[in-house]
């Protein structure tokens, strides 16, 4: 009987043991953490995880690992993991970024079946960004941006200016006269304009003056351009003459706190500001304008993607949420609370408020020309920007001339076409 | 004669290998005697391992990519000295090269003078409050230099700054602390000066406690002058502490990164960019980590010749007193 008894418990334990472990072992295999890499411009990392949310609770093997990096260290960050062979998941990535990280991206046709399908339902420019130079699709665009104008409403009612009429047409010339009308109306306004300090917003205005980065095939830099050059010496006048605050370029002063303490009439940045100055903005009415026109009317398109990376430990998942967040109903989400423009063809955004503005940038986005994003895509070109951004500031400061900087561009830049 | 010295034509017993300076013979190392050989070592050896690893190690290889053309995500490829030839001729290197021998040599020099000053005053406990006067000026020292940096852009600000608002309110016109070349390196080599100071000053205090207080009895009665004290007791005797912040001061201005990258961006336009700052651009955002290495090695080496001159100059003064 004793023997019976041992015999019996022994089988107990052991099918006890064995069941416990296999019931480990499915576990182990669902449990997953996603490694996510973020920045933010305003709130998007909390929309994207609320956004995520239904996802999340239907998928509750999956866990976020969100580590969310200032914009300033995200590319230096995102290189250091990648080279050193620990890829996130998944990460946020901006055009700028995706030029750097092109050929560590895994391609989303690895992972879907039908890529030509996924590639359709987004807009021709994001698309254009997202696909390498072997014509792979390497990242699900989130949102479209651009860059424009906002101006302080307020001000301008006060000078007697109607400044959605008077933007439908203008050019620059006229709204050096304008602006100086309407900083003399308003004795706490300083400047006409702020310009974002980077190459990217100074590009905007070198697009409208028919300046280029880069010669017709892409194939070298060619700053030295008279476009560019035209546009170096009018960002000087514009310094120079006070409509533009020095302390941004050659202080590197934020030019939306300047914004949104009154001080500028006008602000050139990305769309990502309407959601910024819907939050902060409370002591004058600003809406976002028409750009005056230069030779032409442009923007500098881009946007914002998700990808996952060549090596990543969970890519199956990854691409499984990223698809999720990429779908019609939490793009259109992910846009409305984050206030940004989607990158989906289909998508039917009904914003809380500045529906209008966003209108606004949509129609710089239609008039703006294709090489735009074309130059910006270029990775050669990311690693000269510091650089023109260094030359620009030194034709500002009158230490060269306009010229003088597009040959040192045109030289540095050489180095990186080789 | 002191204790322990030699007779003259006789040689010091302390000079005899095996022998403590007072003549005692030493105990010779046995096999046994694991004491005194493998424990010192067996201490030493966490901090020889952290020491190889995050800086001997990382330094070798450093040396070894200056030698080659590397991007990030690029097999390193060795093409000899030709990174070292590019930056002899590289015209923003060299702006860069002098724009941190100017900051290092006044921040350095009047760090020494500010500290000093500082200590002299705070040193002997006899002024009121000096412990919380001492606390105030060694709590910059604390502070990330990024704080430090973010607080001072609020304060020097062009537009939005507070001393250009207060000038403004009074009808004055607003300085261009971080727009003008020559001001914003003065404004850095301020808030440099202002940051680490009080570290400085906690260093020398310590060493100005360490000298005799007999030493100036005896000098006053002596009837010697306040400057004479000062220049024939305090600085000869302070003179290994002046080192040692000469040093660390030397060290720490020419890697100066954090404050000037907040502050200023290493502008307007170069005024303010310094090695490091260059070697971060070309690195990380040019992607042209050999390039980056060799101008990192010249740096190394900068500051080694400085460090070296530094012993060189107090080891020459020692030997005339």
């Amino acid at each position: 009987m004793k023997k019976v008894i041992v015999t019996l418990m022994i089988l107990l334990l052991a099918t006890t043991a064995m069941f416990a472990a296999g019931t480990k072992e499915e576990g182990a295999k669902k449990d997953v953490t996603l490694s996510v890499l973020w920045f933010n411009d305003a709130n998007e990392s909390d929309v994207f995880l609320k956004t995520m949310d239904d996802y999340l609770k239907a998928n509750p093997h999956v866990k976020l690992d969100l580590q969310i990096v200032a914009y300033n260290e995200y590319d230096q960050k995102l290189k250091l993991m990648i080279s050193g062979g620990n890829p996130p998941d998944l990460a946020r990535i901006t055009t700028n970024t995706l030029s750097v990280v092109v050929d560590s991206l895994e391609p989303i046709e690895n992972h879907v079946a039908d890529v030509e399908a996924v590639k359709k339902q987004y807009l021709p420019s994001m698309v254009a960004f997202a696909t390498n130079k072997e014509g792979k699709f390497i990242a699900y665009p989130t949102e479209a941006t651009a860059n424009g104008m906002l101006v302080n409403k307020t001000a301008f009612d006060k000078a007697g200016i109607d400044v959605d009429e008077v933007s439908k047409t203008w050019t620059w010339s006229e709204w050096e006269t304008i602006v100086k009308k309407v900083i003399a109306a308003n004795p706490a306004m300083k400047y006409g304009l702020a310009v974002d300090f980077t190459p990217h917003r100074f590009s905007t205005l070198m697009y409208q003056w028919n300046g280029r980065f880069l010669n017709e095939d892409q194939s070298n830099i060619k700053f030295n351009n008279p476009g560019t050059i035209a546009t170096l010496k009018w960002f000087k006048h514009l310094h120079d003459e006070g409509l533009v605050p020095k302390s941004v370029w050659l202080g590197s002063e934020n030019p939306a706190e300047l914004f949104q303490a009154g001080l500028v009439a006008g602000h050139i940045g990305g769309s990502w500001n309407i959601n910024t100055y819907n939050k902060n903005v409370k002591d004058f009415e600003w809406k976002a304008v028409r750009m005056p026109k230069g030779a032409i009317n442009s923007s500098v398109p881009g946007g914002k993607f998700v990808a996952s990376f060549k090596g990543a430990k969970n890519q199956e998942e990854a691409f499984k949420l990223m698809a999720a967040f990429a779908d019609k109903a939490h793009n259109e989400m992910y846009s409305r609370d984050t206030f940004n423009i989607p990158s989906r063809n289909d998508a039917q955004v009904t914003y809380p408020s500045n529906s209008g503005d966003f209108e606004v940038f949509l129609e710089e986005l239609k008039v703006t020309p294709a090489y735009t994003a074309n130059e910006w895509k270029n990775t050669n070109l990311s690693k000269v920007t510091t650089y023109i951004r260094e030359q620009i500031v030194e034709v500002l400061l009158g230490n060269i001339t306009a010229e003088q900087a597009a040959i040192n561009v045109d030289n540095r830049g050489a180095t990186f076409f080789k | 004669m002191e204790i322990g010295s030699s007779t003259q034509g006789e040689p010091d017993p302390s000079d005899r290998q095996g022998c403590l300076p007072l003549g005692i013979p030493m105990k010779r190392h046995t096999k046994g005697n694991f004491h005194q050989t493998a424990a010192p070592l067996l201490f030493l050896l966490p901090n020889i391992l952290i020491f190889g690893t995050f800086i001997i190690i990382p330094a070798i290889q450093g040396l070894r990519m200056s030698f080659t053309e590397w991007g990030v995500f690029t097999t390193p490829k060795f093409i000899g000295f030709d990174n070292f030839i590019e930056l002899a001729g590289d015209e923003v290197f060299w702006k860069t090269f002098n724009n941190t021998i100017v900051y290092s040599f006044f921040t350095v020099a009047l760090i020494m003078v500010y500290a000093l000053a500082l200590a002299l005053l705070l040193y002997k406990n006899v002024l009121k409050g000096e412990k919380i006067f001492r606390s105030l000026f060694y709590i910059p020292s604390l502070l990330s230099m990024i704080t430090v940096g973010i607080a001072w852009r609020f304060i020097l600000g062009d537009e939005m700054g507070i001393i250009n608002y207060l000038l403004r309110s009074m009808g004055g016109d607003g300085i261009r602390w971080l727009t003008d070349g020559k001001l914003a390196m003065v404004s850095i080599i301020a808030v440099s000066i202002w940051a680490q100071a009080g570290y400085y000053m906690v260093v020398l205090i310590a060493g100005l406690q360490a000298i005799p207080i007999e030493l100036y009895e005896a000098a006053k009665i002596d009837g010697a002058s306040a400057p004479k004290t000062f220049t024939s007791i305090t600085l000869p005797l302070l003179r290994s502490t002046l080192l040692v912040v000469l040093v660390l001061a030397t060290i720490a201005s020419f890697k100066a990164y954090e404050l000037i990258s907040v502050m200023t961006k290493g502008g307007p336009g170069y005024a303010t960019k310094f090695i490091v700052q260059q070697v971060y651009q070309v690195a990380f955002l040019e992607d042209r980590m050999g390039y980056a290495s060799a101008m990192s090695i010249v740096l190394m080496l900068i500051i080694s010749l400085f460090t070296v001159l530094q012993f060189k100059l107090s080891g020459g003064e020692a030997d005339h007193e």
